[in-house]
């Protein structure tokens, strides 16, 4: 029985499927109480409630929203380029269910284990872009396609800086397998030695995901809802649930470059009784919260500001650092030797 | 590895972003003339470099130093500082004195060292690019000129399609001899018969590249326009360094990896040379404007520097070498001359505003006349030796053909030289000229001096050539 | 045998979308396809082997190249009328050029044979002991450093190229200094007064800005001014 499942071409093909449905169902469940707890804590710390209708503490309000989108109708306006306008959102919500198949969420438990697995994750999120270009050039009207102006340009720029602080923590590892940077964090957490490349890091996904404050290409007090203001139903739903998802994406991207995975904190013993996958979803949690702290916190920024940091600050900043962490390593002899 | 083989061009690279972080933060209103200064110092350094370097081959294979690159280097950073020199007074005049410009030099400098030094395809094409893409840029520096910026687009539109035929050419030759190096090229084709005909379709291919470069016929069509749009300077420096670049890499691909196919790519190069030689001096017959005449004398100058190229010997490669030195020499005072022709803070190109100079600035007609005499090939100046070395490398291969249609279109071509000289001397003066600056008549009185005086004292410059043309004809 | 059917499949699909990128007539659909080209084409890297350069086709031509392009061409009023007006005209002189040079292709690849010594000739054949990732760094920064070093020194005259033809220092655009802003205190700015009611303004007068606008400040070459004209508002 073992054998069918490691062995036969089907056999694999099942338990890859029934692996990916154990990630993706538990992530489509949080996306759900992400949008719950976004509410909540934003309510919180603007001395509101938030919901607290729909169920006990308004805990089934997202599956009420959900209900909600289902039977609204699906609107395609005149003009629009039937094909790609509703291909957009299902891009955008397949690119960020796929990313997860190679995020380990203990020692080996990823989908796909594989060599590069770093710049998979990369690539993947770099591709999020065409889903909201497609969307605002499809919708055939100017606020999404400014909207979608505004997005490609600031996911390219953030990519730049994201790139240079990837390598960064690729050097002090010495591979672009994901179970080995959590690995070779057993000592220390990458947030310590390389603190300033981890803030880029998370301000660079904020931009990344188009979240407050780089939420431009919503910038709903200037384009309305930017490039999804033509989307209605099931189709918007999708666009939602996969920006969520997007950000659950960079959350555990953090956690692996910067935070040790799902390794317990300095190893020892009080926290190494709780089992690795429990640490990882405690610590995307913890970023996520973050998002959320952020998005009520903080004014949305002017594009020129965005573009400004983007390029004129992180760009050489992370790259001076990039030259700093490759100089330090050779002089120590710290290099990690090559696989 | 003894990467110290390239120190000169890690150098002079170096101190070309050094120079570009000085220029972004200096202030502005001086950076351009110092940028220039100590372009010209880096120059000068790496000139030193060059002659305390060792030969040998490193990288790979990648680039050799010999004493082949050794003469091509120094005459190239010689060519480069007199062009950054020519355009210290010019970039002031025409409102270009951004700093950028003697950078775009320097890195030029770089592409021609590599190009020089190449002994892979690939070193060649990257070398040959930061060489062009720097020279576009610098055609169309004067970018409020519509001509200049035609220019740049122009050259950088034909340029763009013969670095896809050169490369093409390169794909071919690697995909049949199955390597970029040198070395192994030459030893895939060591014997002619077996060598495939894709291979000489891929020579056909890279020469046509290098042709371009060079300004050859059939590949000389943007040559006039662009001498032309481009500002003076920048016009002086396309017409030198690039071209000795070019040559000389055209000689040493085509005696050294591809030296046993002699007899594939003479024809060739022998047609080029007399096309050139032809339309250079019957086309600059008719020309009014001095920087276009400057452009189909290139194109002619050219033509007899492949005749030595197309003797296939030591003694050709030899007249080569001598033969873009006193090019080098005669066309640089003779831009610099065309750079001082200015009134009223206005430059002028006609070929009529020359007349009366003899009358009213003797040094400055003495120094044309003197380039003049001198691309007509008339002794003694230094044009003459060039010639003649490389008439007597095509007599001694018995190419009499090329060496009788070589001296009947140097007559022709005396002709337009002459009218220059009968123009400044024999015709009504025109208003006079504006006074020189310095720099122009360091360039003038530098390059004429050497171009009166060469006869004196050849043994050195020969005998360095013939040591260079040994590294490729043992 | 999945793998040689995945191999027809990514390869067919290739084609067929590097096809649609000459013939869609809409240029947004190309550039689409195109991206579709590249995606083909990392997976065909993958396939043979090569992933890390299936990582980076991804992301530097589809995640950033492409995304340029649509960017360019979402923004382009293209009339594809005019664009293919001369279609016609230099149909035959086209076709006869191509043809000419496919009937040499065809000459040339007939007399091809490869040389019993080619594969000792590959110039980087391949190490089964290491990631592909470690070989590329190899080749890339130890075999060719210096052509990797003089394709930086392209890049780098192309960008001075850039910026040299098309860089103006406009005296017009208002800069930000932001340093001129973080300087600034509430004491610089703001005076608080105690206004007797029922008098208005009167009594004080009109108060004029306390601090007058930063003079300007020499940065770079642009001459920025630091401009928050809500000075001393009262």
């Amino acid at each position: 029985m073992v054998e069918f499942f490691t062995t036969n071409p089907f056999g694999i093909l099942i338990l890859t499927v029934v692996k990916a449905l154990l990630i993706l169902g538990p992530l489509l469940v949080a996306v759900a109480m992400m949008t719950l707890a976004e509410r909540k804590i934003m309510a919180a710390i603007q001395l509101r409630r938030g919901p607290n209708v729909v169920g006990p503490f308004g805990l089934l309000q997202p599956f009420a929203d959900a209900i909600k989108m289902l039977m609204k109708e699906t609107i395609i306006p005149t003009g629009a380029n039937r094909t790609l306008f509703l291909m957009a959102p299902m891009l955008t919500f397949a690119l960020a269910m796929i990313a997860w198949a190679v995020i380990p969420v203990n020692d080996g438990w990823a989908i796909a284990d594989i060599n590069v697995g770093i710049l998979y994750l990369f690539a993947v999120s770099s591709l999020g872009v065409y889903g909201i270009i497609i969307a605002g050039w499809a919708s055939n009207s100017k606020y999404p396609f400014l909207g979608a102006l505004r997005s490609a340009a600031q996911m390219v720029s953030y990519e730049v800086s994201m790139g240079f602080v990837i390598v960064t923590v690729l050097l002090c590892v010495g591979s672009m397998n994901l179970n080995a940077i959590v690995k070779a964090q057993e000592t220390i957490w990458f947030v310590i030695p390389l603190f300033p490349m981890a803030v880029i890091f998370f301000i660079s996904t904020l931009a990344e995901t188009n979240r407050s404050p780089f939420d431009l290409p919503e910038g709903e007090s200037e384009i309305v809802a930017g490039f999804f203001v033509e989307y209605s139903s099931m189709s918007f739903a999708l666009f939602f649930l996969g920006e969520y998802a997007n950000m659950f994406l960079m959350a555990a991207m953090t956690t692996i470059l910067f935070l040790g995975g799902w390794l317990a904190p300095f190893g020892i013993e009080p926290f190494t009784w709780i089992p690795g996958p429990i640490w990882f979803i405690l610590k995307i949690c913890a970023v996520m919260f973050v998002f959320v702290w952020v998005r009520a916190t903080f004014p949305r920024y002017r594009y020129d500001q965005l573009m400004r940091l983007g390029w004129k600050v992180f760009l050489p900043f992370s790259l001076f650092y990039l030259v700093l962490v490759a100089g330090v390593l050779l002089a120590f002899g710290w290099l990690p030797t090559a696989a | 590895m003894n990467w110290q083989l390239a120190l000169p061009e890690i150098f002079l690279s170096c101190s070309a972003m050094a120079i570009l972080m000085y220029g972004v933060f200096a202030r502005p209103e001086r950076s351009f003339v110092m940028s220039s200064m100590l372009a010209v110092g880096a120059l000068l350094l790496t000139a030193m470099l060059v002659l305390s370097g060792t030969p040998g081959v490193g990288y790979n294979g990648l680039f050799t130093v010999d004493a082949y690159s050794h003469f091509a280097k120094l005459l190239i950073l010689v060519a480069v500082g007199l062009g950054v020199v020519m355009s210290l007074d010019y970039a002031e005049h025409a409102n270009m004195q951004r700093f950028e410009f003697p950078i775009l030099m320097l890195l030029a400098a770089v592409g021609m060292m590599l190009m020089v030094s190449a002994t892979s395809l690939m070193t060649l094409y990257l070398g040959l690019e930061l060489m062009s893409l720097s020279i576009y840029v610098l055609a169309a520096f004067a970018r409020d000129e519509r001509r200049s910026a035609e220019a740049g687009l122009k050259y950088f539109v034909l340029g763009a399609l013969a670095s896809g035929l050169l490369l093409y050419g390169v794909s071919l030759v690697y995909g049949f001899s199955g390597s970029m190096s040198f070395a192994e090229i030459g030893r895939a084709m060591a014997d002619p018969k077996t060598a495939s005909p894709g291979l000489t379709v891929g020579i056909v291919f890279i020469v046509a590249g290098l042709a371009f470069k060079v300004s050859a016929v059939p590949f000389h069509m943007w040559t006039p326009d662009v001498y032309e749009g481009a500002p003076t300077p920048v016009t002086a420096f396309m017409g030198t360094a690039p071209k000795v670049a070019a040559i000389v890499l055209l000689v040493r691909l085509l005696s050294d990896p591809f030296g046993a196919l002699l007899g594939q790519w003479q024809q060739l190069i022998v047609l080029v040379s007399i096309a050139s030689m032809a339309l250079g001096s019957l086309a600059a017959i008719g020309q009014r404007n001095i920087k276009r005449l400057m452009a189909y004398s290139s194109i002619g100058h050219m033509g007899y520097a492949l005749i030595g190229l197309a003797a296939g010997t030591g003694a050709g490669v030899r007249g080569v070498l001598i033969y873009m030195l006193t090019y080098v020499f005669m066309n640089a005072g003779t831009f610099a001359c065309i750079i001082a022709m200015r009134r009223q803070g206005r430059n002028v190109e006609g070929v009529s505003d020359l007349s009366g100079l003899g009358r009213t600035d003797p040094a400055m007609a003495l120094a044309i006349a003197i380039f003049m005499f001198s691309m007509a090939g008339i002794p003694p100046f230094s044009g003459f030796w060039g010639k003649y070395f490389i008439f007597t490398a095509a007599v001694q291969q018995g190419m009499w053909l090329l060496a009788v249609i070589g001296v009947l279109t140097s007559v022709i071509g005396a002709f337009y030289y002459i009218r220059i000289i009968k123009v400044m001397y024999f015709d009504e003066p025109a208003p006079a000229f504006d006074p020189r600056p310095a720099s122009l008549s360091f360039v003038v009185g530098a390059s004429g001096l050497f171009t009166t005086f060469f006869f004196l004292f050849p043994a050195p410059v020969v005998a360095a050539a013939e040591a260079a043309a040994k590294v490729l004809f043992r | 045998m999945i793998a040689q059917l995945a191999f027809y499949a990514f390869a067919a699909i290739l084609l067929v979308s590097a096809g649609m990128v000459v013939s869609a007539r809409n240029p947004v659909h190309s550039v689409l396809y195109l991206v579709l080209a590249f995606f083909n084409a990392a997976a065909l890297f993958l396939l043979a082997g090569a992933e890390f350069l299936a990582m980076i086709l991804v992301i530097v031509y589809v995640g950033a190249v492409a995304v340029l392009f649509l960017f360019v061409v979402m923004m382009l009023d293209i009339n594809f009328a005019q664009l293919r007006e001369g279609f016609q005209r230099y149909l035959p002189i086209g076709a006869t050029i191509g043809v000419i040079l496919l009937v040499e292709l065809g000459i040339v690849l007939g007399g091809w044979s490869l040389a019993p010594q080619s594969a000792g000739l590959r110039a980087v054949p391949i190490d089964p002991n290491v990631t592909n990732t470690v070989q590329i760094g190899r080749v890339l920064y130890t075999d060719y450093i210096l052509l990797f070093q003089a394709s930086g020194l392209v890049l780098l005259v192309a960008m001075i190229g850039a910026i040299v033809l098309t860089l103006r220092d406009r005296t017009s655009s208002r800069h930000q200094s932001i340093a001129a802003q973080l300087a600034r205190t509430p004491a610089d700015t703001m005076e608080l007064l105690d206004v007797p009611s029922g008098v208005g303004t009167k009594g004080i007068g009109f108060l004029r800005p306390k601090v007058k606008e930063p003079a300007k400040v020499a940065q770079d070459n642009h001459g920025h001014i630091g401009h928050d004209n809500h000075g001393g508002h009262h």
